[in-house]
């Protein structure tokens, strides 16, 4: 033990102890000459079992460590061998370890924890690129001093690099050896510069969250699980920094750097934008090489201007179909399901869907089919669907049921190239039977071949009513159309339900369900409250025909 | 509910010293007999490391002579089990960690604490000490808490990879090393004719499940001598498959 008040070397009166390590003490000491504080480090040699070699990798560690020189570390000024200790001068930070900040304050803002996670980035970099590479092991929040200009320095450089190797033949407690990455436990591989990847991972993620990973649960989970208003982006940075495989994380230090340089801009928003942007980046350069062997350049910083182009136009549109056009035609954008989309929707702003209209989208759609489905073959999907509901609820020519026949075609497209998680799937099978049954019916009344018909038609219709008709994220005027139909269904096939073999009872339970259907739909507009008095209106007379089909009407007034 | 208790400790094939602390006791109360044991696996590379199990086994030695028999007047409610042992554990945590800082080394230890009452059973779990129950089958009544338990029940890792996993020995909580500590407790009905088994992580390594039952069931541990020598017999048997822990055995016997 150094005594207070004693000189050291001439030069360094020791004035306190300020903190103590496994098998150090670190003692404030001024230079009273130069009246300048700096740290003296003790490391005992009674408190070691094997001196020499920790002494061996001392004198091996200090003479890099003194040549070391970065803002974010302490400069080691002096290294003296003295009789029962190995004494390490160095600068004294002032201030607090960051441990202590989470002790007081609990988790730590996230702007100043990403400004700290990128001077120690800084730090890891430039130890990971000295010609004998040094990999630091030990990145913890105990080991980052906050000084009181708000920077921080990496502290804790004057220990062998042997003793920060986990020593694991014996029983250990995880919180004591830090937050050891898994291939510091051995049998997994050497240890490098990844290796300090995940340690500042684990100390990004304490600090920002609060929550120890050496402490229950025991697990560095998404930090936006513990604090929903931190940044996803970070929440993506700590995720591939603790990878359990040192593969999946940043290689380097400058990967890690480059990364919370642009945190923001791996947020879910910019990163959804980014992401079309970088598809159409892609497009472009595959053409630009294209054109380049055609012998014809391409000026491809022009070129990604597109999807900015494309964004814009489709904020201006508001719902005119010109521009949407427009958007679409752009290059390389055609095979994005925004435009068509919103063309869909301003097609239906009045409820009609005109055969100009139809004209229009067929046109575009034929055109750009192949980069739809290839760019985004649920969105073409989508598409389909959208444009099969039109047809069905909003298309009028003189024929019966003109819609709904034009309907199936689209209807299958959208089944075709929809994948596993295809919400509509059964409403779009009820339409696709709905659809053929009115296109089939007259031709098979004629061949008298229509027997067995009319109950796939009931159940679709029921299918129809339980998916869209009780849903009240449907439109009102969509929820509206699908009950007149299941009322007209009734009353016109009644006899043809009975024929094959729909129960009088399933038919009233249908009209009920009609009834209780109709009167949850808000009257949001004068047209919709016309359209749903004429079916309630219109269902005694329906009631009536299943009676007298059923032989159960009276005759009389019920 | 009657009571044999035994148990034996061994410093193993290549430690230097045993950093292993038992207790185990009998106590007539007048909720009837009660059995106590707890066991400590210490840890620390240095030549204090057994300090830690045996100060943490003193202080629950205590409680069982001080504070049991005037919990035993009445009933004696898990809650109150809880509080009083977390306590202990939270207290000598902080008592381990500053000893520990003035001498400059890490130290630490175990702990597998259990009471058994003519009903009921209260077992406290810090660390990879284990209780097992013999009766019909074999059950172990504590869960480790190690880093490849853990694994093991996220699914992982499979057991038999653990038991060769560079991290089986690093535990997930210990007392001393740590801000805070989370004991674990486990409640449950004393069963009759059963043993119950406290042991270190130097016995359940290399005895597999099926010599720890035929070695230990009740059939086979009629009385003190006999129940001695079978735990020696199997902590022989453990030596001679190279292990190289301390291995510690305490077994209560119900009848």
């Amino acid at each position: 033990m150094l005594q207070i008040g004693s000189v050291i070397d001439g030069k360094y009166k020791i004035l306190s102890k300020v903190g103590q390590g496994g098998m150090s003490v670190v003692y404030m000491a001024i230079n009273e000459k130069a009246n300048k504080t700096w740290a003296v480090k003790e490391v005992r040699k009674d408190g070691v079992l094997d001196f020499e070699a920790v002494k061996q990798g001392l004198v091996a560690e200090t003479d890099i460590l003194k040549k070391l020189n970065h803002p974010n570390l302490p400069s080691i000024i002096d290294v003296i061998d003295t009789d029962d200790s190995f004494i390490i001068i160095m600068d004294y930070i002032e201030g607090n370890s960051l441990n202590k900040a989470l002790e007081e304050y609990g988790a730590q803002p996230q702007e100043y924890v990403i400004e700290w996670a990128k001077q120690l980035c800084d730090v890891l970099g430039y130890l990971h690129t000295r010609e004998r590479p040094i990999i630091y092991r030990d990145m913890k929040p105990a080991n980052i001093m906050l000084k009181p200009d708000g920077n921080v320095t990496l502290i804790d450089f004057g220990t062998a690099r042997e003793f920060k190797e986990k020593n694991l033949a014996d029983t250990t407690c995880l919180g004591t050896v830090g937050y050891a990455a898994p291939e510091q436990f051995g049998g997994m591989g050497q240890t490098d510069a990844r290796t300090d990847i995940y340690c500042l991972g684990a100390t990004m993620y304490h600090l920002v969250t609060g929550c120890s990973p050496s402490e229950p649960p025991y697990e560095i989970k998404p930090i936006r699980q513990v604090n929903p208003t931190l940044s996803s982006g970070l929440e993506r940075i700590i995720e591939k920094c603790t990878q359990r495989n040192p593969e999946d994380r940043y290689q380097s230090a400058a990967e890690l750097m480059y990364a919370l340089d642009h945190y923001e801009e791996i947020d879910d928003l910019y990163r959804k934008k980014q992401k079309t942007k970088l598809n159409v980046f892609i497009t472009v350069c595959v053409l630009y090489v294209v054109f380049a062997v055609l012998g014809v350049t391409f000026n491809a910083v022009a070129s990604t201007k597109a999807s900015d182009t494309y964004a814009s136009k489709l904020e201006q549109a508001n719902g005119n179909t010109q521009i949407l056009e427009e958007a679409i035609n752009i290059p390389d954008q055609g095979g994005r399901k925004e435009a068509y989309l919103k063309l869909i929707e301003s097609y239906d702003f009045d409820n009609v869907f005109t055969d100009d209209e139809f004209n229009q989208i067929d046109t575009l759609i034929s055109k750009n089919k192949n980069a739809l489905i290839k760019q985004d073959k649920v969105g073409y999907s989508q598409i389909c669907f959208e444009l099969g509901c039109l047809y069905w609820f909003s298309y009028k020519d003189l024929t019966e049921m003109g819609g709904p026949k034009k309907a199936i075609a689209w209807f299958k497209r959208a089944l075709e190239n929809s994948d596993e998680n295809f919400d509509n799937r059964g409403t779009c099978e009820a339409y696709i039977s709905i659809g053929e049954f009115y296109r089939d019916v007259r031709s098979n009344v004629d061949k008298g071949k229509d027997k067995g018909m009319y109950k796939p038609l009931f159940e679709n219709i029921s299918a129809l009513i339980g998916n869209v008709a009780m849903n009240s994220n449907e439109s009102e005027r969509v929820r509206l159309e699908v009950l007149d139909l299941a009322r007209s269904v009734i009353h016109q096939y009644t006899t043809n339900l009975k024929r094959d073999g729909v129960e009088e009872s399933a038919l009233r339970t249908m009209l009920s369900d009609i009834d209780f259907c109709l009167s949850g739909i808000p009257d949001t507009t004068e047209k919709i409250s016309e359209l749903k008095s004429r079916i309630e209106k219109l269902i005694p007379d329906t009631e009536k025909a299943v009676e007298v089909a059923y032989n159960t009407y009276s005759g009389g007034s019920k | 509910m009657n009571y044999i208790v035994a148990a034996d400790t061994d410093i193993g094939n290549v430690k230097k010293t045993n950093q292993d602390s038992y207790y185990a006791a009998v106590y007539s109360t007048k909720m009837g007999k009660m059995a106590f044991a707890a066991l400590c696996d210490g840890m620390g590379g240095l030549a204090k490391g057994e300090v830690a199990s045996a100060t943490v086994i003193a202080a629950f030695k205590n409680w069982a002579i001080e504070r049991l028999p005037g919990l035993s007047e009445t009933e004696l409610a898990d809650s109150v089990i809880r509080s009083d042992w977390t306590n202990i554990v939270t207290e000598y945590n902080e008592k381990i960690k500053v000893y520990g800082k003035s001498q400059g080394i890490n130290l630490g230890t175990t702990i597998t604490a259990a009471l058994f009452t003519e009903s009921r059973y209260y077992i406290l779990n810090v660390g990879d000490t284990r209780c097992y129950e013999l009766s019909s089958e074999l059950k172990i009544l504590t869960r480790d808490q190690s880093v490849v338990a853990r694994e093991v029940e996220l699914g992982i890792i499979t057991e038999e990879q653990a038991k060769v996993d560079p991290r089986r020995s690093v535990l997930l909580q210990c007392i001393g090393a740590l801000d805070n500590v989370y004991p674990e407790m486990f409640f449950g009905e004393t069963k009759n004719n059963a043993v119950y088994m406290l042991c270190s992580d130097g016995f359940h390594h290399e005895i597999s499940r099926e010599e720890l039952f035929s070695g230990l069931e009740p059939g086979v541990m009629l009385n003190a001598e006999q129940m001695t020598a079978n735990i020696r017999n199997l902590i022989e048997i453990d030596k001679q498959r190279h292990e190289r822990d301390n291995i510690t055995v305490v077994a209560i016997r119900t009848f």
